[in-house]
């Protein structure tokens, strides 16, 4: 199999795995052992993808990007370390992996940070009543970005060969200042969100339980399952005390 | 309330179903997250309940608010009773309400059980059956994910679809004014926590400086960010969310100005060293 063919079905299965993690979540392609598995089964040596997906879920386990945060790009890193590795080259597809995973995490920020575009489409769809649009841009466009993250990088990788994807792990290392200000944008981003959330709640009327639910969870270090607990607590608490007064 | 009330159909249901399981994340995003999965699935329910143009399209721009929550364990259930509600004829505000008041509190839950318990058991148990060589583990992973995902989220949404409508059909007409203070205020206390939870920033700027204890000679080092956490955890993330919604509230800028500002401080403070 010429190594542009093996690129394009690579990338095509990056491409799908991605799609499931986002949607059906039928298969959960996105994990290493999983993403590994079906590289190995398109590069023709199934037993690469199994040891290189073993080894990289066992890194990974647990790892999930809860609430959007970046993580390693294991995805990539296992469609890639298969690849290298394969017919008995496990150590340098291993090689290969972690690095390209590390250096990938910028990728799904991309991604993220393009997909804004969508939901200022989606606005004006909205402000305009059009279903129909909106529904294409779904159906066609909304899994582009994520896709290509991933496809691009493990299409690129495959055609050009192990010197090219040495050549840009180094030019990452040389200017590590770009990677650092990916990261930070991307950890801030989400403050839009909640302010965009906070600007249609009524902040003014109630800022005891806005700054209450900020000290359950910064200075008590409260979980997430303990802090909604107490909102329901304090809320029922609320109502009852104000029916009371009420009835008084 | 109940004259607006209209009846949701079970090719309804399956139609927000099948939509929600496609692309719940598609189009995932920094700025509202899982927003347009969440507004694609309710469009079918939204046209429904509300037949006046005028009113749909005030739903429709309802359903793009931020969202984010597990798409496992979580997201269906809000789905269904959110599906509930809007048959019942709720106003957005309860509406909106209850989906800020769940999700926070779903997704603790969701990835905490699904994420963090179930999915790592499997994969540990899939990944020693792939290093010994065996192909059967990563397709009993695959069985192991399809099989209960696929029945975990459709229960959950006819579930709570089917709680919705009951809970709301024995509730007298005063209710929904309290359920929607119910969940305005689970919501603030949950966005204080989740906020700080999800939008990360700190600082790795430390300085030392030697200085001389009893004639010898320490290098003191002072880190700023720990200096920062002695005032209070999580200061940066707070401030740089409240500059955000300080500019959209008061300063009326769009969420396009608030994001460019917002890549450019992060990009610049982080490529510098300022942030991280």
């Amino acid at each position: 199999m010429s190594n542009i063919l093996s690129a394009l079905l690579l990338a095509l299965w990056a491409y799908l795995c991605m799609t499931d993690m986002l949607g059906t979540s039928f298969f959960m392609g996105f994990r290493p052992l999983i993403a590994a598995f079906g590289a190995g089964l398109i590069v023709g040596d199934v037993q690469t993808g199994l040891m290189i997906g073993g080894t990289l879920e066992l890194m990974a386990l647990g790892v999930y990007n809860y609430g959007g945060a970046s993580i390693p790009d294991f995805t990539v890193g296992a469609i890639l370390g298969t690849f290298f590795g394969k017919g008995g080259n496990y150590e340098v597809g291993i090689a290969l992996a972690i690095p390209a995973a590390l250096l990938l995490t910028q990728m799904d920020v991309i991604a993220g940070m393009i997909n804004n575009v969508f939901v200022h489409k989606a606005d004006k769809f909205a402000e305009a009543g059009d279903v129909k649009g909106f529904d294409r841009m779904m159906y066609l466009f909304s899994h582009v970005p994520y896709g290509l993250s991933r496809g691009l990088p493990v299409f690129a990788a495959v055609a050009l060969g192990e010197p090219a994807v040495k050549l840009v792990g180094t030019f990452f290392d040389t200017y590590p200042w770009i990677s650092n200000g990916i990261n930070t944008a991307g950890g801030i981003l989400p403050a839009l969100g909640f302010a965009m959330l906070l600007k249609i709640m009524p902040v003014g009327k109630f800022p005891a339980f806005l700054i209450l639910g900020f000290v359950l969870y910064a200075f008590m270090n409260v979980p997430l399952v303990g802090l909604a607990l107490s909102a329901v607590a304090v809320s029922l608490i609320y109502q009852y005390t104000k029916n009371q007064k009420m009835e008084a | 309330m109940t004259d607006k009330s209209v009846k949701i159909e079970k090719a309804d249901l399956m139609k927000s179903f099948w939509r929600f399981i496609l692309a719940f994340q598609f189009g995932w995003n920094y700025e509202r997250m899982q927003s347009v999965g969440y507004c694609f699935a309710m469009l079918p329910i939204l046209k429904k309940t509300h037949p006046d143009p005028d009113d749909f399209k005030e739903a429709f721009i309802a359903n793009l608010n931020f969202f984010n929550t597990n798409p496992v364990v979580g997201a269906p259930l809000i789905l269904g009773a959110h599906i509930a509600l809007e048959e019942a004829g709720a106003s957005i505000d309860t509406t909106e309400g209850f989906k800020v008041g769940l999700m926070g509190p779903m997704a603790g839950i969701g990835d905490t059980v699904v994420w963090a318990l179930y999915n790592s058991i499997i994969f540990s148990i899939g990944s020693i059956m792939a290093l010994s060589g065996n192909v059967f583990g990563p397709i009993l992973v695959i069985l192991l994910v399809f099989f209960p995902y696929m029945a975990v989220r459709y229960w959950q949404f006819m579930w709570a679809y089917e709680q919705g409508a009951n809970l709301l059909s024995s509730l007298g007409s005063g209710a929904f004014a309290k359920i929607t203070e119910f969940a305005t205020i689970v919501g603030l206390i949950v966005v204080g926590g989740f906020a700080p939870s999800i939008v990360s920033l700190s600082t790795p700027i430390q300085f030392s400086k030697e200085i001389e204890i009893g004639g010898e000679v320490v290098t003191q080092v002072v880190e700023i960010q720990a200096q920062l956490d002695a005032i209070m955890p999580y200061l940066l993330p707070m401030l740089i969310t409240f500059l955000a919604y300080w500019l959209l509230k008061k300063k009326n800028w769009n969420p396009i100005q608030v994001i460019y500002l917002l890549i450019a401080i992060g990009f610049i403070g982080g490529a510098v060293g300022i942030f991280a």
